[in-house]
């Protein structure tokens, strides 16, 4: 008996992630007594979500990896592998072996340090626990040992709830959101380095007085800052840079405002396929800790319309492929997370408290380091890329959301050992700005309790 | 006729695909048919013709010249009767 019901998950598993999510998804559905339509329906859904998002990393990558190889030959440059960003490495996520456990282990850290009063931070966001699930997954692929790779969700779910109360002062002081935090994605993780920066900048009595700040760059730039147009300027400039004439750069540019344009779309199928668990695990969580004595952890997306981070998010896409340049050795070329820079210094933005001359300082050194751990870890989101059938080998892969990020490397590198000088960098770099974003949470705390 | 109502978030991915499921419910429920157009709040702009109301799930302080309510309660669950009801109340007119 017990022999059939393998060969039937096997047989699951082998058809690949674009039946396996849907079943699996279908069958947590109707677990969590979701009725058997709307199960099917979610869960066809991911599927869908997961068929296209392939098509279009296909397309990403058999475009633009070719002239962006071709321009870095031109110029003696080195990029040659194309940034997929969070919309390539989410879905990705969701379809390793490790994703259907993720989500309910994360949920179970949370209400395991809720009850044990160790966090004070309530996460009603399912969709983001892909960040923690990226730790997990990467770690299993590079390491072969499930148990790391349950181990890594745990770990980064720890970190993950930890950030949102380091992080909930200053969303009540500068976004003004009460009550609310942000516990994941990358501008919560990479915010320590820029409150490192902040305390930096004070103690230089010059640098103090700068205070910059700039609301209507967006009205300027127009739609200039749009993904649209992003992506048909990046495909031409990259297309012209390659040699290609201009029957070929422009054909470039059209494609890529394509997949700028068609990535959010395809990707939010997978989102809608999780609407109904999300909604069900909103219900239960805030019926069971709904008082203000926590915080309700939300996604990143919500700091997004701040217009001190839209201004910075516009200043850090030029900057972050000029950074790209300058990183020595550098293979990869910013492209899928290039629209939504704004992730990654959301947070640091409130640090500064919207300071846009001391964001640039920040900011400048996340991305640096995003992008020197997304080099490092390119082997790492191709295999894991190869073993979802996301893509076939054929590119490698890289992601500076999550790709880039301090606590999947230093994580699966302790357990890899493959660069140690890199692991001690990161690891003393990263742990070191921990000590100033816990002194930065408590004094912006007693300034809120003074008011 | 269909109400064309712009739901933004910042990547158009995760929350606002959240917000524009509460608005088409909360619209069905009240008999008004609506047209949802979901994109990044960068995009905004680029998408006013014809739009009726903007929500966004983040907190957006420029003025597009019409109504934009803040769909933050849609995603925490908290004060989600007072959005709605500002929602409807410029759906109505």
């Amino acid at each position: 008996m017990w022999s059939v019901f393998e060969s039937i998950i096997d047989y699951i598993v082998n058809m690949g992630a674009s039946v396996m999510l849907p079943v699996v998804i279908i069958l947590l559905s109707l677990i969590m007594g979701i009725k058997l339509g709307k199960a099917i329906r979610a869960g066809l859904m991911i599927g869908v979500g997961f068929v296209g998002l392939g098509l279009i990393v296909d397309l990403m990558n058999a475009q633009l990896g070719p002239a962006a190889a071709a321009m870095s030959e031109r110029f003696g440059l080195s990029l040659s592998v194309i940034d997929i960003g969070w919309p390539g490495a989410s879905p990705i996520t969701w379809a390793s072996e490790i994703a259907t456990m993720a989500i309910p282990i994360a949920i179970l850290v949370n209400i395991i340090m809720l009850v044990l009063r160790l966090t004070k931070t309530v996460n009603i966001d399912i969709w983001n626990i892909w960040h923690m699930t990226f730790t997990g997954a990467i770690a299993y692929v590079v390491t072969g040992n499930f148990w790391i790779g349950i181990l890594g969700v745990v770990v980064h779910a720890v970190i993950a709830y930890k950030l949102g109360d380091l992080w909930a002062p200053l969303m009540t002081d500068y976004f003004e959101l009460d009550g609310l935090t942000v516990p994941h994605g990358t501008s919560a993780y990479m915010a320590p380095i820029a409150c490192a920066v902040d305390e930096l900048i004070e103690r230089s009595p010059k640098l103090k007085k700068i205070d910059i700040s700039a609301d209507t760059l967006q009205e300027k730039v127009g739609v200039l800052g749009e993904p649209i147009v992003v992506g048909a300027l990046l495909g031409t400039v990259v297309g012209f840079l390659a040699g290609y004439p201009a029957q070929e750069a422009l054909p470039l540019g059209v494609k890529m405002s394509a997949v700028m344009v068609l990535m959010p779309k395809v990707v939010k199928c997978i989102m809608e396929g999780l609407f109904p668990l999300s909604e069900r695990a909103k219900e239960i969580m805030t019926k069971k800790f709904e008082n203000s004595e926590f915080y309700i952890g939300l996604d990143p997306a919500i700091l997004l319309g701040d217009p001190q981070v839209v201004t910075a998010g516009l200043i850090f896409m030029p900057l972050t492929l000029l950074i790209a340049v300058l990183v020595p050795g550098n293979k990869v070329m910013p492209f899928g997370d290039l629209a939504t820079i704004g992730f990654f210094i959301a947070i640091a933005v409130a640090v500064h408290k919207g300071n846009l001359f001391r964001t640039l300082f920040s900011g400048s050194i996340i991305m640096y380091m995003t992008i020197w751990i997304a080099n490092q870890t390119i082997p790492w989101m191709t295999e894991l890329a190869v073993s979802t059938g996301s893509t076939n080998g054929e590119h490698m892969l890289a992601a500076l959301d999550q790709g880039g990020s301090p606590i999947t490397y230093i994580f699966t590198q302790s357990f890899h050992l493959e660069n140690i000088l890199g692991l001690i960098i990161i690891s003393v770099l990263y742990i070191g700005s921990f000590v100033f974003a816990i002194r930065c949470s408590k004094k912006r705390a007693e300034e809120l309790k003074k008011q | 006729m269909k109400v064309k109502v712009i739901v933004a978030c910042g990547g158009a991915v995760a929350t606002s695909t959240v917000a524009a499921h509460k608005v088409v419910e909360l619209g069905k429920k009240n008999g008004i048919d609506i047209d949802i157009c979901q994109i990044r709040i960068s995009e905004i702009e680029s998408n006013l013709t014809g739009a009726k109301l903007i929500v966004t799930t983040s907190n957006v302080k420029r003025d597009y010249g019409i109504p934009l309510v803040k769909g933050m309660p849609f995603i925490s669950g908290i004060g989600v009767e007072k959005t709605e009801k500002a929602i409807l109340d410029i759906l109505k007119q």
